[in-house]
Order: structure tokens, then sequence, then C-alpha cells
């Protein structure tokens, strides 16, 4: 190749990263999985969508274990029920063991490690491609869910209140996906250990008097909910009569750090191992 | 000074041995390592991409050891043998955003992708999705982000594989104009006649060995005591068998669904009359011309017999 040009400098871990964020933002966007996530996503919004209609016609008052509730605590026990149990651990295992598992079982994880960038760019920039996917999606069901069942009168007390809860379900996406990415960069089978960690680790540690739920995601994610918790189960209810509260800034530091260590011992695995033995 | 060099360098795969204390140095300019399939070609590929870490040894790209070392891809281009893309995206976003992870901004990541999709004849195709692409103009996908950011080195794993003779022709003449403008170029394969139109500075492996390194002219000789099987795709099978049975070298011809199987004793000819026929248009399309590696199979038992 003759008028061989002077190349730039490899680009820094984090210029690496951002470029791995645009290739990868566009792909995971337009991805079957997505069609999936806004599904999951859907779901609730459809439900407010009833609720709304059943409350504006009068006919039937919405009642919860036979007590009349309101739209505000109605979008409460949702945040619960959808969105904290289900949603966004359920995206964090999905999305977060796929990030490098994908590429692995694609074959095309070669044309990302034979750059000049550190391997560990790449995990970093799909996880924050990831985040930015799941909080566009999710973030918006929310909003939805929210304006649908709150009555515009309301919107000024129940705020604050809400955007705490698109504040943790942002930082429970980043956390759980951290988490699981370390999972995906670090195991063969990262789906189900990710599965394995969700519905059984975290529903019995949180079970557990004393400091087992500690080393949960959801404990964390949980002490940031402004809404009561709902007792819709017997397992709920021994989880919210086990329920101790950290403060706040616990919670949020707790969830910065699940980030900070899962995601440096992401990168730590994924620069040490050798994935074409996988394919 | 060599461009790649291995000290007894081995690779298991748990009690698997894929490499078998392999001692080479592939010197500049074009080198073909040829092997059968299974034969350590792809480990060997592999550790030189920095992908698989060394058991025991050291191999050394461009006088730095690989493994652990992005920075060098900067200086490497790497085309690599699977079939692999993001189906969605186009080949001309496909190429620029891979350019762009070596540090170019995005206009300039973009005229490199356009230089390198001309250099491959895709330039028509450019703004279709690569899951549209037929196979062939995937391996020409797969060349073009090889070369976008103009490496001194270029590693290709088998990458005339799916091509039909004509872009085949083209390709190894490009490949060699790469190597006439200063670019270093590994090339593997499993087919001689591909290597040989290209170079004849070969290295050979087999069962996880170098079993000859160097200009081996005399490789050729060996092959043509034995037949050699062309495997050809086309839609008018009978009209070409009838066309090719015309031909000397040509010893049996059998009907395979979608083409035919060739078993001439004149290799070298034979791959020129099918690329000229497929060149003429007089019979049709010519999709595709494969070489079963149990060609080499004959000529690798005769050598570790030597």
């Amino acid at each position: 190749m003759s008028g061989r040009p002077d190349l730039p400098a490899p680009p820094t871990f984090a210029a690496g990263a951002v470029r791995v964020f645009s290739l990868s933002l566009g792909e995971m966007l337009w991805s079957r999985r997505t069609v999936f996530l806004l599904l999951v996503t859907g779901a609730p919004v459809f439900l407010a969508l009833v609720a709304r209609i059943v409350q504006g016609s009068g006919v039937v008052p919405l009642r919860v274990n036979g007590a009349a509730v309101d739209g505000g605590a109605i979008f409460g026990m949702m945040i619960w029920i959808f969105f904290l149990r289900f949603i966004v651990p359920v995206l964090g295992v999905f999305y977060g063991t796929s990030l490098i598992a994908d590429e692995v079982e694609d074959r095309t994880i070669t044309y990302l490690f034979t750059r000049p960038i550190r391997r560990g760019a790449v995990l970093v920039g799909k996880y924050l491609a990831y985040v930015v996917c799941t909080t566009l999606v999710v973030l918006p069901s929310v909003v939805l869910v929210y304006f649908l069942l709150v009555p515009l009168g309301q919107v000024a007390r129940t705020f604050t209140a809400f955007a705490a809860d698109l504040g943790l379900l942002a930082l429970g996406l980043a956390a759980y996906g951290a988490l699981f990415a370390l999972v995906g960069a670090a195991l063969k089978r990262p789906l189900v250990s990710g599965l394995l960690f969700v519905f059984g680790w975290e529903q019995i540690a949180l079970l557990v008097p004393g400091y087992a739920k500690r080393f949960t995601v959801a404990h964390y994610v949980q002490g940031l909910v402004p809404h009561a918790m709902p007792s819709d189960g017997v397992v709920q209810v021994l989880q919210s009569v086990l329920r101790d509260n950290p403060p706040a800034w616990a919670c949020v530091l707790a969830l910065a750090g699940v980030v900070a260590v899962s995601l440096w011992l992401g990168v730590r695995a994924v620069e040490s191992r050798e994935y074409v033995l996988d394919q | 000074m060599s461009i790649i060099a291995s000290e007894h360098l081995s690779k298991w795969y748990g009690q698997v041995s894929g490499l078998n204390d392999v001692t080479v140095q592939v010197p500049a300019g074009i080198t073909g390592l040829l092997g059968p399939n299974g034969a350590g070609k792809s480990t060997f590929m592999k550790l030189i991409t920095g992908q698989l870490r060394p058991s025991k040894g050291h191999v050394r790209v461009l006088g730095e050891p690989i493994w652990g070392n992005p920075a060098l891809f900067q200086r490497i281009g790497f085309c690599p043998e699977q079939d692999a893309f993001y189906d969605s995206m186009t080949g001309r976003q496909w190429v620029s955003a891979l350019a762009g992870l070596h540090g170019f901004d995005e206009a300039t990541a973009a005229d490199a992708a356009a230089r390198a999709i001309e250099a491959v004849e895709l330039t028509e195709a450019a703004d279709r999705k690569i899951g549209s692409y037929s196979k062939g103009m995937r391996q020409r996908i797969k060349l073009a982000q090889a070369i976008a950011h103009q490496p001194e080195l270029l590693i290709l794993d088998e990458p005339l594989s799916g091509m039909d003779p004509l872009m085949r022709r083209r390709t190894v003449k490009q490949i060699k104009e790469w190597g006439r403008a200063g670019t270093s170029v590994l090339v593997s394969s499993h087919i001689l006649h591909e290597i040989e139109s290209m170079t004849s500075n070969i290295v050979l492996i087999n069962n996880g060995r170098i079993v000859a390194e160097g200009d081996v002219h005399h490789i050729r000789d060996l092959i043509d005591e034995h037949p050699h099987t062309v495997s050809i795709r086309t839609t008018q099978a009978h009209a070409v068998a009838r066309e090719l049975l015309a031909d000397e070298g040509v010893v049996s011809v059998r009907f395979d669904p979608g083409g035919l199987v060739v078993e001439t004793a004149r290799p070298d000819a034979f791959y020129a009359r099918v690329t000229d026929l497929a060149a003429s248009g007089r019979f049709g399309p010519i999709h595709e011309i494969t070489s079963p590696d149990d060609n080499l199979q004959a000529v690798f038992r005769y050598l570790v017999k030597a």
C-alpha cells in the first residue's frame, strides 16, 4: 500500500471506549433484543392505560385488597412490581451478560480485539451503550405510566418521588448491567448464572435476617424507593418484614461501588481471557 | 528482518495440541501459510494476532510481543476466516466504524473506508446492508476492513474462500500489488495453487508442526504427481463438463448437486482454463471453485516420511 498515511496515535482507553460505544449503540438499539425490551416495558404502559380508562369511566373504582387506591398509589406499586422486581434485573441480566458473549457467539469479537484499543475499552464502551439503550427505553415507559396514572393535580405533590424513581431505576440498570457484564466477561454460561443470581440468590438473601442481603443489588436499589413495598405474596410480606432501610446516600454509594468494582473486574477478565476458545 | 518470529511456540487446548514447538521466521514480503484443515493454520493465525496466548514459547510480530499489546494493531490488518459481520450495517458503515477504532476522526475514517472499498471493487454495493451480500462480496468487505488503515502487515486467513474465479484472480492481483507496494502479507490457504499464484515463499504446516518453509517450488512437482480434485459450482454443469473434458489433463468428471467435481493431473492449466471460461461467460456464471484439502494430504504424507 503506497503512500502509507501518518497514523494517529492509538486511542486512549477512554477514547477507545467512546468509539466502541458509538459502534455498539446503533447495533444494540436495532437488535432483536430491543424488541423484547419494548415488549417488556410496554406491558406496564398497557396496564396503566387500562387502569386510566377504568378510572376515567368512574364505573368501577380502583381497589387493591378491597381498599380504594388513587393513581399515585398504583404508580408506586407498578414501580415495585414491574420495574424493580422484574424489568430492571431482567434487562441487566439479558443485556449485561450478552455484551461480550454475543460478540463471541457471533464471532465478531475478532474485529474488535484486533484493533489498537484495549479489550477493556471494548467492554466499557459496550456497557455504556447498554446503559444508554436501556434507560432510553425504560425511563420513557416509566414517564408514560406516571402520566397515565397520576392525575395532573397530584403531579406537583408527587414529582420529587417520581424523579427519585427515575434516578433509582437508572442506577439500578447501571448496577445490574455492570455486575452482569462482569459475569458475561468471566463465565462461560453467564445467562444461567445471572438468572440464578436474580431469581435465586437475591430472593433468598432478602428473606434471610442479617447481612446476606447486603450482598445483593436489590437491597440497595429497594432502599431508594420512595413508595411503600406492596405485600402481594407470602415472599413479599416476609421480605417487607425483614427489610431494613439503609440511608439513601449509603445505597447510592453501594450501587456506585457495584458499578466501579464490577467494571474493573470485568476489564481484568476480558483482558486475560482467550475468547476464541469459546467459539 | 523477519516480520513474524516464533520460538518453540506451542498451544494446547486441554489435552489436545493445536501447535507443537514451532520455530519459524516469516520474512518481509508475501508469504503463504499452507496446510490442510486442522493442520494448525488457524491456531498459528490466532497466536500471531494476539487472540490466543502461547502455552509455551514466544511469538513476536513486527519485533514486538503481540499478546496484550493492542497498540501493535495500528500496524497490522487482519482478515479472519469466519463469515461473521454486523449484518444490519452497510459495508461502508462497517468499514468506517472499524477504521474509527484506529483513532481516525469520522471524516478520515470515512475516506479510508471509501478507498479500501474501492480497492476491493465493492463501491457499488458499499451502501447496501452486509446481510444482503453474496459470499464473495462478504469476503471482499472483510478484506476492506483489514486494509482501511493501510497497515504494514496484512494477515489474511483463507481470503479467497467463496470468491468466484474472476474475483479470485483480481484479489490475487491486488494482494501482489500490496506486496509490491511494500506491505508484508501472510496469507493462509489449503490450496497450493492459490498460494503459488501470489508467492513462492511458503510455510507448510501439518499436524501442528512446520513441515517445510522457504521457496518450495518442488512441492509443485509433488502435487502434479497426484490427481487434483476441483469442485465447480455452476448452473450449466453439463456444458462446462463437455468443455473441460476436451482438456488433456482432466482425468475424470462427476456431477454433484449445484455443479461438478473434476479430477485433473494438470491443476495449474486447469485453474487458468476455468477462470477463462468464467470470464468468457459462455456457460453462464461460474459461482465458485473449491479444492478439498485432501489434495494436500498425499504431499504432506510424502514430506513427513522424507
